[in-house]
C-alpha cells in the first residue's frame, strides 16, 4: 500500500484515529483478551498495536501524538534489555521455581548494563530521540527525569523496607541503596552536565515538571480509588440482609456427625 | 509487631521514598539559594492536568473492573452507574477547567488539543513509572535471590 497516497486522501483527525488511537486501544484490549479468552490472539493484537504505534511517526506525521510512538520505538530496545536482564539475574539465583542456569547471571548483568548505558547515551551522547534534526522528542524530557527520580525513590524505599521488615537483610539493603545512589547520581549529572541536545537547565525544568506530574498522578489515582471504594461501600451497605435459614434438623445433624466421624482419627504409622 | 512500631516503619519507608527529591531540593538551595528552573505556574498547570487526567483514566480502568465485580453480584447496575458518573465528572471537569483560559493550557491552542496531549503525556509518564517499578522490584528480588539460601527451620539444619 502506498502510505503517502492513503494519507493525503484522509482527514488528519481520521488518520490519527485510525493509525494512532485505534492501535493504542489495541494494546490493553489485547492484554485483556490474552488474560481472559485466547492468549495467542490477545498477544498478537497487543503486538500489532505496539508495532503500529511505533510506526505512527511515519504513518501519521501530522499528529503531535505520534511523537509518543517515536519515543516508544526509541526506548523499547533499552527497556527490554533492562527488564530481560533483571529477569535473568533474578531467576539464575536461589529460586525454588523456574531456576535458570548460573551462567545466565552474567548475561543478565551485561544486558541490564547495556540497557542503562543506552538510555544514558540518549541524554549525554548522540542517541537522543529526535523527531527532526536537532529537535529532541518532547516526550523524552518527560520519560527520562520521571524514570530516574522514581527509580531512586523506590530503590531507597525498598532498601529501608528490607532493613526494617526483613531479617538479616543488610547485604540486600546495601545493594538497593547502591541502585538508588546510582540513579540519583545520574540525576545529579543531568542537573550539571549538558548533553549534545539536552542542556542541564532544560533537564532541571523538566525534573520539577516530573515531580509535579508524579504528585498529580498519585493524587488523581488515589481520589479515583476512593470514589470506587465509596461506590462499592454504598452499594453493599444498601443491600438487604441475607434471608435466615431454618436450623438443621436432627437427621441432618446425625448425618453431619457420621460424616465427621469417618474423617477423624487416622491409621498409626 | 506493635502498632507503634508499624507506624514508625511506615513513616521511615515514606521518608526513604522522599529522600531523593528532598536531597535535590537541599542541594539546589545550598548551591543556588533558590529552586533554580522551578516555575510554580507551569508546575501547577502540569500538576492540575496530571491530577484530572489520572482521575479520569483511573476511573475508566476501575469502571472496567466493575464488570468482574458484577459477575459475583448478579450484575448490579448501581455501582456501574456510580463509576460512569465519576468518570463523566472527570471528563467534564477536565473540559470545563481547561476551557476557562490559559490556566490549564500548556503549549496547546484548544481544549481538545490539551486533552489529547494530557492523555499521551499520561501514557509516557505511566511507561516511565512502570519501568522504574520493574527496575526497583526486580533489583530487590535479584538482591534477595543472589544471597545464599536460608533455612526457615533450625531443626532442618541439625
Amino acid at each position: 500500500m502506498n502510505i503517502r497516497d492513503f494519507r493525503s486522501d484522509m482527514d488528519e483527525m481520521l488518520q490519527a484515529l485510525l493509525l494512532f488511537w485505534i492501535p493504542v486501544s489495541m494494546v490493553p484490549l489485547g492484554v485483556w483478551y490474552s488474560l481472559t479468552s485466547s492468549p495467542l490472539r490477545g498477544r498478537f493484537l497487543a503486538f500489532t498495536g505496539i508495532v503500529l504505534i511505533c510506526l505512527s511517526p511515519w504513518t501519521v506525521p501530522s499528529s503531535p501524538s505520534s511523537a509518543a510512538g517515536h519515543l516508544l520505538g526509541a526506548v523499547i530496545g533499552p527497556c527490554m534489555l533492562i527488564v530481560l536482564g533483571i529477569y535473568l539475574i533474578s531467576f539464575s539465583g536461589n529460586v525454588s521455581v523456574g531456576k535458570l542456569p548460573r551462567s545466565d547471571r552474567k548475561i543478565g548483568v551485561l544486558m541490564a548494563a547495556v540497557g542503562f548505558a543506552w538510555l544514558a547515551g540518549m541524554h549525554w551522547w548522540i542517541l537522543t530521540p529526535q523527531i527532526a534534526p536537532d529537535e529532541v522528542n518532547p516526550y523524552w524530557n518527560v520519560f527520562w527525569p520521571t524514570f530516574l527520580l522514581l527509580t531512586s525513590c523506590l530503590a531507597s524505599c525498598s532498601a529501608v523496607t528490607l532493613l526494617m521488615i526483613g531479617e538479616q537483610r543488610k547485604t540486600e539493603s546495601n545493594i538497593m541503596f547502591i541502585v538508588s545512589a546510582f540513579s540519583f547520581t545520574l540525576l545529579l549529572l543531568g542537573l550539571n552536565l549538558d548533553g549534545p541536545l539536552v542542556n542541564a537547565g532544560e533537564f532541571r525544568q523538566h525534573l520539577w515538571l516530573a515531580v509535579a506530574d508524579m504528585a498529580g498522578i498519585a493524587i488523581g489515582s488515589i481520589l479515583s480509588i476512593l470514589v470506587f471504594a465509596l461506590v462499592i461501600y454504598t452499594y453493599e451497605r444498601n443491600l438487604p440482609d441475607p434471608e435466615s435459614i431454618t436450623p438443621p434438623t436432627d437427621s441432618e445433624l446425625k448425618q453431619v456427625s457420621s460424616l465427621i466421624a469417618t474423617h477423624l482419627g487416622g491409621e498409626e504409622e | 509487631m506493635k502498632e507503634s512500631n508499624v507506624v514508625f516503619t511506615w513513616r521511615m519507608m515514606l521518608l526513604a521514598f522522599l529522600i531523593p527529591p528532598l536531597l535535590i531540593l537541599a542541594i539546589e538551595v545550598t548551591f543556588f539559594g533558590e529552586f533554580k528552573g522551578l516555575d510554580s505556574g507551569v508546575s501547577f498547570t502540569r500538576f492540575a492536568n496530571a491530577t484530572l487526567t489520572a482521575f479520569t483514566l483511573c476511573s475508566l480502568f476501575l469502571l472496567g473492573n466493575l464488570f468482574f465485580y458484577g459477575e459475583s453480584r448478579n450484575r448490579p447496575l448501581a455501582p456501574l452507574v456510580g463509576m460512569i458518573m465519576a468518570t463523566g465528572f472527570g471528563v467534564l471537569a477536565t473540559v470545563f477547567l481547561i476551557g476557562q483560559g490559559p490556566m490549564l493550557l500548556e503549549d496547546n491552542g484548544s481544549v481538545r488539543a490539551q486533552a489529547i496531549y494530557n492523555i499521551v503525556h499520561m501514557f509516557v509518564s505511566s511507561g516511565a513509572i512502570l519501568l522504574s517499578l520493574c527496575v526497583a522490584l526486580g533489583a530487590t528480588f535479584s538482591a534477595i535471590t543472589s544471597q545464599k539460601q536460608r533455612s526457615s527451620f533450625e531443626l532442618e539444619d541439625e
